[in-house]
C-alpha cells in the first residue's frame, strides 16, 4: 500500500469511527444540562470542548496502543494472517452494525453495557467542571469500544507500514477526522442550535447511520482484503 | 391533591417513592430551559403541566414512572412540543 492510499484508508476507518453516536448522544446530554441548569455560553463551550479534547486524546491513546503492540508483535510487516483476521473483525463488526447497534425502540438508545450508559447519563447530568467533562470523553470512547476496535485495529495495522513521520501524520488524521460528527454538534451548540432539532436529526436518521456505519465496515474490510491477500497473493503466482 | 401517590420506579426493579410535585416540576422546567425557553415561560409552563398530571393523579393510588412521564409529556406538547421531545427523550438518548 502506497502513502496516499494508506493515509486515505485511515481517514476513512476514521470516517466510519465518527459515524458512531455514543459521543454524540454524550455530548447532547452535557449540552442540554449545562443549559438547563441555566449556566453561561462560556461555561457550556468550556465543558463541550473539555469533552471533545477527552474523546481526540482517548481515540489518540487507543490508536497508538493498537499500533505498538502490532509493531512490538509482528514488526512492520505484518504477516498476511494477521491483515486476514483483521478484515474478518470488519465484515463481522459490520454485520453486527447492521444488526445490533440500536436498540429496538424510540430513540437512539444504543447497544453499549447498560452500566457504562447509566454512568455516562448521571455524570453528563452532574458534570461542572472541565476535568470531569474531559474524563466523560475519555469514558464515552471506552464505552464504544467493541464497535470501533475494527476501524483502530485496521488504521494501526496501515500506521505502523509507514515511515515515521507519515505515522504521526496518520495518527493526526484518524484523531481529527474521527471526531468529525461531535464537532459538528459542538458547533451547532455553540451557535445556539436547539438540541431537539439535533436529536431529532439523529432519530431520524439513525437507521441511515446505522446502515452506513455497517457497510462502511464491511467496504472497508473487503477493500483491504483485496489489497493486502488477493493482490499479494495474485502477485506471487 | 388529597392523597399521596406512590410511583412504581422502572417495573418494579427499583423502590416506589411518593409522588412530589417539585421534583415533576423541576424536570419539565430542566427540559423547557434545555431548548433555550426563558425562564419566566419554562415556569409557567411547569406549573400548568403539574397541575393536569395532578388532575390526572386523583384517585389512583399508585402509577408508573413510566406512566407519569408519558401523561407529564403529552400535557407538556400542547405547550410546547420541543421541550417534550426532550422531556421524552431523557431516558432513550444513549
Amino acid at each position: 500500500m502506497d502513502i496516499l492510499t494508506s493515509l486515505l484508508v485511515v481517514a476513512f476507518a476514521a470516517l466510519i469511527h465518527a459515524s458512531f453516536q455514543l459521543s454524540v448522544s454524550v455530548l447532547t446530554m452535557l449540552s442540554g444540562h449545562a443549559i438547563s441548569a441555566k449556566r453561561s455560553h462560556a461555561t457550556l463551550l468550556r465543558l463541550t470542548s473539555s469533552f471533545i479534547a477527552g474523546t481526540k486524546v482517548m481515540t489518540l491513546l487507543l490508536v497508538s496502543f493498537f499500533a505498538i503492540v502490532l509493531f512490538d508483535v509482528f514488526g512492520e510487516q505484518p504477516p498476511q494472517i494477521v491483515w486476514a483476521t483483521v478484515c474478518g473483525i470488519l465484515v463481522g463488526l459490520g454485520v453486527a452494525v447492521w444488526l445490533f447497534y440500536y436498540r429496538r425502540e424510540k430513540g437512539t438508545t444504543l447497544w453499549i453495557p447498560r452500566s457504562f450508559a447509566a454512568h455516562l447519563t448521571e455524570r453528563s447530568k452532574a458534570t461542572k467542571s472541565g476535568a470531569e467533562a474531559f474524563s466523560l470523553g475519555l469514558t464515552s470512547v471506552l464505552s464504544e469500544l467493541l464497535f470501533i476496535v475494527g476501524p483502530l485495529l485496521v488504521s494501526a495495522l496501515v500506521l505502523i507500514s509507514l515511515p515515521s513521520m507519515w505515522q504521526l501524520i496518520g495518527l493526526a488524521i484518524y484523531t481529527v477526522v474521527s471526531t468529525f460528527s461531535s464537532l459538528i454538534v459542538w458547533g451547532l451548540v455553540g451557535s445556539g442550535h436547539s438540541l431537539s432539532r439535533i436529536q431529532k436529526w439523529r432519530e431520524t436518521n439513525k437507521h441511515f447511520l446505522q446502515f452506513a456505519a455497517g457497510s462502511g465496515l464491511i467496504i472497508l474490510g473487503l477493500y483491504v482484503y483485496v489489497n493486502q491477500i488477493v493482490s499479494v497473493a495474485s502477485g506471487s503466482l | 391533591m388529597g392523597h399521596s401517590v406512590d410511583i412504581v420506579k422502572r417495573g418494579g426493579q427499583r423502590e416506589s417513592e411518593r409522588f412530589l410535585r417539585d421534583k415533576l416540576h423541576a424536570s419539565v422546567v430542566s427540559a423547557c430551559l434545555s431548548v433555550r425557553t426563558p425562564a419566566g415561560q419554562a415556569e409557567a409552563i411547569a406549573h400548568a403541566v403539574c397541575d393536569s398530571v395532578i388532575g390526572w393523579l386523583e384517585g389512583k393510588p399508585e402509577v408508573t414512572s413510566h406512566d407519569l412521564r408519558l401523561v407529564a409529556a403529552k400535557h407538556l406538547h400542547t405547550h410546547h412540543p420541543d421541550a417534550a421531545y426532550m422531556y421524552e427523550q431523557y431516558q432513550v438518548t444513549m
